[in-house]
This record gives structure tokens, sequence and C-alpha cells, in this order.
């Protein structure tokens, strides 16, 4: 995995390709909660999302309320928000 | 984008179905001051807050109500839990139930089914910080009328957190308004509009 990601841009897009494949094989997992290949799919990319996610909230900043990192600022009210042009 | 926590904030335990109970309480999740438009009224008004830390408090007390709307939810089950029809007839639960069986529709208590009418959204951050100090308020004397109608302290316990909430809502929405305030010119405090006019 290259985990050399100083645009947080790149690293955001990662992170939503990842959490997308993760949703998709959830849904999937709904109705067939036996199946070994979206299990294994599952796993796999539980482990990428959750280092991509660690990645990010260590250089800029928390992905929800539980990730701040900075002992002296609350970080979550940091702009931009999901919803403004910058912050995609 | 949001995540769902398979679990509730605060936990429901009622041992005693009652439909007479599930029959106001149902206001708390449909009706004008219930949970769901709570929630719907704070994560539609970010979008026009102007300010990031009233953005943020916005984003977590929808997100809160919608956990809120889920223990009402709870709350509502637990207590038509193993009715029978007769039951519900003897409650007044029959006109209900004739549409929608054991479904969860959100109405309030008079059976007015939910409208966004009770969600205000001016664009304004005066105006819509003042709906959401008075949208606490009243969803706090629903909570208090809920109580001097419910004995059963199963059913008390988690009204009285989600009543305490609503106290600590508004808290944060009085900061909310400081912080807003604290943006305005001087010279036209109340009257200014900075979301627009800048």
């Amino acid at each position: 995995m290259n985990t050399n990601f100083n645009d947080r841009t790149a690293l955001l897009h990662k992170i939503q390709a990842e959490d997308f494949a993760l949703y998709e094989v959830a849904l999937y997992l709904d109705a067939y909660p036996k199946n070994a290949k979206a299990l294994r799919y599952y796993k796999e990319h539980k482990q990428l999302l959750e280092q991509l996610k660690r990645a990010y909230e260590d250089s800029f900043g928390p992905l929800t309320l539980y990730g701040n990192q900075s002992d002296t600022s609350w970080q979550w009210v940091d702009g931009p928000w999901p919803w403004e042009k910058e912050a995609n | 984008m949001w995540s769902y926590d398979k679990k509730l904030q605060y936990p429901v335990k009622i041992k005693n179905p009652n439909a007479n109970y599930a029959k106001i309480i149902i206001s708390q999740l449909g009706g004008p001051d219930g949970e769901l438009a709570a929630s719907m009224r704070y994560l539609h008004q970010r979008y026009s807050m102007p300010y990031d830390k009233v953005r943020g408090i916005l984003t977590d007390v929808g997100t809160e109500e919608l956990a809120h709307l889920e223990m009402i939810a709870a709350i509502l089950y637990q207590l038509t839990q193993g009715l029978s029809a007769e039951e519900m007839k003897k409650a007044g639960m029959d006109i209900y139930f004739v549409d929608h069986t054991a479904g969860f529709y959100p109405i309030a208590a008079s059976g007015v089914p939910f409208d966004m009418k009770y969600v205000g959204v001016k664009g304004d951050v005066i105006a819509d910080l003042n709906e959401d100090l008075a949208a606490e308020q009243k969803a706090r004397v629903t909570y208090d009328n809920i109580l001097r109608m419910v004995d059963d302290p199963d059913v008390r316990d988690p009204i009285k957190y989600l009543r305490q909430r609503e106290l600590v809502h508004y808290q944060r929405f009085g900061d909310a308004l400081r912080i807003a305030q604290d943006h305005l010119d001087s010279k036209n405090f109340y009257a200014f509009n900075p979301s627009f006019d800048k």
C-alpha cells in the first residue's frame, strides 16, 4: 500500500473508495452472512480502511467525533465542512 | 456521511406493554416537537450556517436527535409488544392499527402525520438559532407532559433522560447564539443578517 499521502485530497479519495468497498460488501453480507469470499473481502478492506483513516486523522484532523488527536484544540469544528468544495 | 452504532444511547427496558402510553409517546416520533423534526431541523440548518463552531453544534445535536428518535421507537416497540387487537382497541389504537398495523409511522398523538412544517429553516443565523432554542424548550415541555401522564418507572426513566438532553441542547444552542452574536456588527447587534450581507 502506498502510505505516502501528503496530499489530503488524494488520501480522502482513497478512504472514500475503501469505505465504499466495505459498505458494498456489508450490504451483500446482510443477505448472505455466511459467504466466505465476502467475509474475506470484508476483513481485508476493513484493515486497509482502518490504516487509511488513522493516517488521515494523524495528519489532517478527525473524521468522526471520536477521532480528535490534539490535546490542545477541538479540531472537530475546523472547516472546511464536507459540503464545501474545498473539502472534496 | 453517517455510520450507525448498533446500540441505544441510553437503555430502554420496559416490562409491561401499555398501548395508552404508546398512544401519547408517539408524538415524540412524528409530532411537532418530536425527535424527527429536531434532527431534520438542525441537520438542514447547518448548510447555511456560516460559523464552524455552530456548524459543529448543529451537526452533533442533529445526529444525537437521530439516536433519540431510535430511543422513542424502542419505547414504542416495547410498549406495544404482544398486545392483542382487543387491548389496542381499548386504548383507541385501533384507528392507528387499521392503516399501519404494527408498523412505525411518524405521527403526532393527535393522528396528524409528520409534517416538514415542523422544521424551521429560515437560512438566517439569528432566526434559525432562536428557532432551535424554542424547539428544545417545546420538546422539554412535551416530555414534562408525558411524565405527568406516565407512572411506570420503566418508561419514565428513559423519558427523563431524553428530557434532560433537551436542557443540555438548549444550553449548547445558547452558546451557538452567543458565538453568532460575537460575529455581528456592534452597531446593529440584532437586526444584522450575517449569512447574507456579510
